[in-house]
């Protein structure tokens, strides 16, 4: 009699892939496509409750792995969440690290820029917007840097720097597309 | 606030695994018998592709594969398809089409003009709105295209000369939760099992995409009467992923009918027409944009309106169409740029649904696209084609399928504080998909949450659809933002939500199967099952009578094949034995033949005396296949043994109820 073996406890065991911020993307995609294929629900129609549940369940670890390891951002945020540090979290001990002061200074001076790239028209809002879309890929490559050299709390603090442009990107972004 | 349609269930499951509980008892896996059902807004149609063959369309009696999606309710008797629109000009608020706008909507939504007399939901019911079709009549949208499926699946019940084992239905990519809910609703109230809801354009690349072999990316352009869907798909090793979806699932070429129809009333100089007027107009209108497809001008008489030997040209038509059309380039660029794929990289635009003839849309396309759109697949059979493989992949059929991932097409999220939405699964997902979100309480008196779940990408929970609210109750007394309440959202491959909520402190955890707002509820459901079992006492004597044959014809190769291999060693089966069991076989032959009865409880009759009379045998195989284990059997052959016995057991035992009830 087969026993189910225990599901990989993390995205990337999931999908037979190394630890690591680096990931092949043909690899990926090629580890992906097959997991999905063999464990999709439609193979088990018919087959007992337990079974098509066992399925859906492991479909749903697996999509949501691939969703996260395919995306840069993400998958740097995920190798901090495994190594202890949680930015979607508010807990004070494992969640996203406190901002200092002088941070979130600059942060609403930067909300004030786009007001005034407003006024001065649509020109001025694309100059900006490249201006910060440069700085949250450094902020990523800094996140990078750090984690590879196992100093997750300040991967940490570049990630949550991150998100905060990425909020001043999406705001120019609907000041641009209305 | 009301608790009362929510259901707390099964804390242990992520997922609540629904049961068919439809008629079929025996149905699921059965090769060759799924069938494949295009719901659509204006036309419906099933289509086959039994074990490996080609799809084909299942024509009615006159030829005809195309079912209008309408359904009268004018006479005695229910009248769907062509019948039906041959009732519309004289009782059009009596004759139901377009129904499928109506779907999973509630009466407050409905901001589209339609003919009807619709009754919003009363004290205590459920929320989903009813049509009043006259002498206290009232349908909801799902009975009315249950009478629909009922008419295909019949169709293809005839063509098998069996039951239909299971159906994939297709839905628009853009279709809620909510409305993927009452199209499932809808198959089960008809009779089916639903082995899956797929989405319209990804069933129409399945049929392109296997035709082409291979790989490659393709954008499917879906203007239906009702629905417009944008997908874009790319097939690599054998899987078919849906990278992005988008639509508007309020604009169709309906929209084109009404605005012509509008057009030629204002021409007319009627200001404010009569329902039969209305309706006279977009039958005229309808005819005439399908005949500038091919032609420059036509000319158009109301003669309810007093307009007569109106000419129209194609230019005249395209003013008035382009504005329409132009409204589905929007997500069409969206839907590329959440792809992140550009016009130029893909290998196909693939055109599905009747209004994508219409010469100012394909050009419209091309543009869009930069490439001449793929339109040798009938644009309105192909998504039904597609269903058919899939249904035929699903119901066993060795063929050489490829996994379809679907995505979830709009966000689900929570309303939060403010009436801010709080994105949970984000929109184009790949299903099945699960995320989770922690909440906390704001004060110690605080014992129970409200939980507001919406789909949509606004920001605002009221600018959302709103698909269900309930309220989790019970929750520890805990200061301040010490509470630790989990809520995880769970998609099933069809789309379909299921919520759990969990406080984390004490681990208590509870499931909340999420019914729409505007859907129906399961006991509403069921009773509606239930009706339609009365009313289709025929199909289920058909049904029963076929599974009984296939289940005596089980019974009776095992009774033959264990005499033929076993019945000669000594002391197994002692002769006059062997003569009753051999008659016994012989009437289960001639019971099973063309000159048998008609009738399941005459054939289970025969196969419970065939059992009986081998019974002493089966015991005494039982008895000596342990035997033989002591005398140095391998245990696989001792297993097999007892697997066969324990099978026949089994078989026999699950006959026993079908045979005290007479």
């Amino acid at each position: 009699m087969a026993v189910a073996s225990p599901s990989p406890s993390d995205h990337f065991a999931r999908l037979g892939l190394p630890r690591t911020y680096a990931v092949d993307r043909d690899a990926l995609e090629a580890a992906y496509l097959e997991r999905a294929r063999a464990s999709h629900p439609d193979r088990f129609v018919g087959a007992s409750s337990g079974e098509h549940r066992a399925a859906m369940e492991r479909s749903a670890a697996l999509n949501e792995g691939y969703r996260v390891l395919r995306d840069p951002v993400r998958r740097a945020e995920y190798l901090c969440a495994l190594r202890g540090v949680d930015v979607d979290s508010s807990d004070p001990k494992t969640g996203a690290p406190a901002m200092d002061q002088a941070f979130l200074m600059e942060m609403i001076e930067r909300r004030e820029e786009i007001e005034q790239a407003r006024g001065a028209g649509a020109d001025a809002l694309e100059q900006l917007r490249a201006r910060v879309d440069d700085e949250l890929d450094e902020a990523l490559d800094e996140a990078v840097v750090q984690l590879e050299q196992e100093r997750v709390a300040e991967a940490a603090r570049a990630l949550v720097r991150r998100r905060y442009l990425q909020r001043i990107v999406d705001e120019i972004d609907q000041h641009l597309e209305p | 606030m009301g608790n009362d349609d929510q259901t707390w269930a099964d804390p242990g499951a992520l997922f609540q695994i629904e049961e068919p509980t439809a008629p079929s008892r025996r149905s699921g896996r059965t090769p060759g018998r799924g069938i494949g059902i295009d719901l659509g807004t204006t036309h419906s149609l099933v289509a086959l592709a039994p074990r490996g063959e080609a799809p084909r369309e299942l024509p009615d009696a006159e030829g005809r594969a195309l079912l209008p999606s309408v359904v009268s309710y004018a006479g005695a008797d229910v009248v769907v398809g062509w019948g039906a629109m041959g009732q519309r000009v004289e009782a059009p608020e009596r004759v139901l089409s377009s129904v499928k706008r109506f779907m999973g909507r509630g009466a407050a939504e409905i901001d589209f003009e339609h003919p009807y007399r619709v009754v919003e939901p009363g004290e205590g019911g459920s929320g989903v709105m009813r049509f009043d079709v006259g002498e206290g009549r009232r349908v909801t949208p799902v009975e009315v295209s249950a009478e629909i499926l009922r008419v295909l699946a019949a169709r293809a019940e005839a063509e098998l000369g069996e039951p239909v084992a299971g159906a994939v239905i297709t839905v628009p990519a853009y279709f809620d939760d909510a409305q993927r809910q009452a199209t499932k609703d809808a198959g089960r109230i008809a009779g089916l099992t639903v082995y899956r809801l797929l989405a319209e354009p990804t069933a129409a690349a399945l049929a392109y995409g296997l035709d082409r072999g291979g790989q490659g990316l393709f954008a499917v352009y879906d203007l239906g009467g009702g629905t417009f869907d944008i997908s874009i798909l790319r097939l690599r090793d054998g899987v078919f992923q849906v990278l992005a979806t988008g639509g508007d699932s309020a604009l169709g070429g309906d929209d084109f009918d009404r605005a012509l129809a509008a057009h030629l009333l204002a021409a007319a100089g009627v200001d404010a027409p009569d329902p039969r007027q209305r309706e006279e107009a977009r039958v005229e209108a309808r005819r005439a944009k399908e005949a500038l497809t091919d032609a420059e001008r036509c000319v158009v008489t109301l003669g309810r309106s007093g307009l007569s030997e109106h000419v129209l040209t194609t230019e005249a038509l395209e003013g008035i169409l382009e504005p329409i059309a132009r409204r589905t380039l929007g997500p069409c660029r969206l839907a590329l740029k959440d792809a992140g794929v550009r016009a130029q990289e893909l290998d196909g635009v693939v055109l599905v649904g009747g209004s994508t003839r219409v010469p100012l849309v394909r050009r419209l396309v091309e543009s869009t696209f930069k490439q001449p759109p793929l339109a040798d697949i009938d644009p309105d059979k192909v998504v039904a084609y597609g269903a058919a493989v899939q249904a035929d992949i699903l119901s066993g059929s060795e063929r050489e399928g490829v996994t379809l991932l679907d995505v979830v097409p709009l966000s689900l999220g929570l309303e939060t504080m403010g009436g801010i939405v709080e994105k949970i699964i984000p929109r184009n997902a790949t299903i099945p998909i699960g995320a989770r979100q922690v909440f906390t309480n704001y004060s110690e008196k605080q014992t129970g949450l409200v939980v507001h779940v919406v789909q949509g990408e606004r920001e605002l929970a009221s600018d959302c659809r709103s698909l269900a609210r309930f309220e989790l109750k019970g929750l520890p007394r805990l200061p301040p933002s010490m509470a630790r309440i989990e809520v995880t959202f769970q998609l099933d491959a069809d789309a379909l939500l299921t919520v759990t909520a969990r406080e984390l402190m004490t681990g208590v955890k509870q499931t909340v199967e999420v019914k729409p707002t505007h859907g129906l509820s399961e006991a509403e459901v069921d009773a509606l099952v239930m009706d339609s079992l009365e009313h289709a006492q025929d199909d289920f004597d058909a049904r029963n009578l076929a599974e009984a044959r296939v289940e005596l014809g089980r019974v009776v190769l095992a009774v033959r094949t264990a005499v033929q291999e076993v019945g000669d060693l000594p002391g197994l089966l002692p002769a006059p034995e062997r003569e009753a069991i051999e008659a016994e076989l012989r009437r289960a032959d001639a019971a099973m033949g063309p000159e048998g009865p008609q009738e399941h409880r005459a054939i289970n009759a025969v196969r419970e005396q065939l059992e009986r009379v081998s019974e002493g045998f089966a015991r005494r195989r039982m008895e000596r296949a342990l035997r033989s284990g002591m005398s140095g059997k391998s245990l696989s052959e001792i297993e097999s043994a007892l697997a066969d016995e324990a099978d026949l057991e089994a078989r026999r035992g699950s006959h026993d109820p079908e045979m005290t009830t007479p």
